[in-house]
């Protein structure tokens, strides 16, 4: 499987997605580790993580599934939503919550 | 080193803005744009217009990073200020 098929599967099949530097519990980036604690803040604790500093091709792949430059990127059912900055955001606004509320504990 | 006030008129250049707030140290700036043009999109496209507008000037490194803090219609920033 290709790295664009393997990304695709890995968003459709799990309904929230965080492609991140480092894990959950360790992240490697503040912009990784901003964009776990404002999903955590929405009630949500199991979400798939992807590390993209342990695969070269899935760190550039990921940039090119969603014509986005940066890393951390957020995916709720099979879409992306955005970086940390939207989360940001969307967190302030409200539809963050909205957004992950039937994922939320 | 590229002022706040530089990466302000960048911006304002390329996107119509009926409020437009810029700051930064020179490496990092923070910008909230209100603009008309973001009308019925995801805040995802919103963010794609504004560093469009910048694109070359983020490729070359001219700013090192932006970071957007609100990128609102006109409607929602009135809402917001109350």
């Amino acid at each position: 499987m290709d790295t664009q098929q393997l990304i695709k599967q890995t968003v459709t099949e799990n309904p929230v997605v965080l492609y991140m530097k480092g894990s959950a519990q360790f992240p490697q980036c503040g912009f990784s580790s901003r964009a776990v604690q404002l999903i955590k803040a929405c009630g949500v604790n199991k979400f798939v993580t992807v590390d993209v500093l342990a695969d070269p091709l899935v760190r550039q792949g990921i940039k090119d599934y969603a014509n986005w430059p940066t890393i951390p990127q957020l995916y709720v059912k099979g879409e992306f939503i955005g970086g940390s900055d939207i989360l940001a955001e969307m967190y302030q606004n409200g539809e963050l919550q909205t957004l992950l509320q039937e994922f939320a504990v | 080193m590229v002022t706040a006030e530089q990466v302000k008129q960048y911006i304002a250049a390329g996107l119509d803005c009926t409020h437009l707030d810029v700051e930064g140290d020179g490496h990092h700036f923070y910008a909230t744009v209100v603009s008309d043009a973001f009308s019925g999109k995801r805040l995802v496209d919103r963010h794609r217009l504004i560093k469009e507008v910048i694109k070359a000037r983020l490729l070359n490194n001219e700013i090192h990073a932006l970071s957007i803090v609100k990128a609102q219609t006109p409607d929602e920033w009135r809402q917001q200020q109350g």
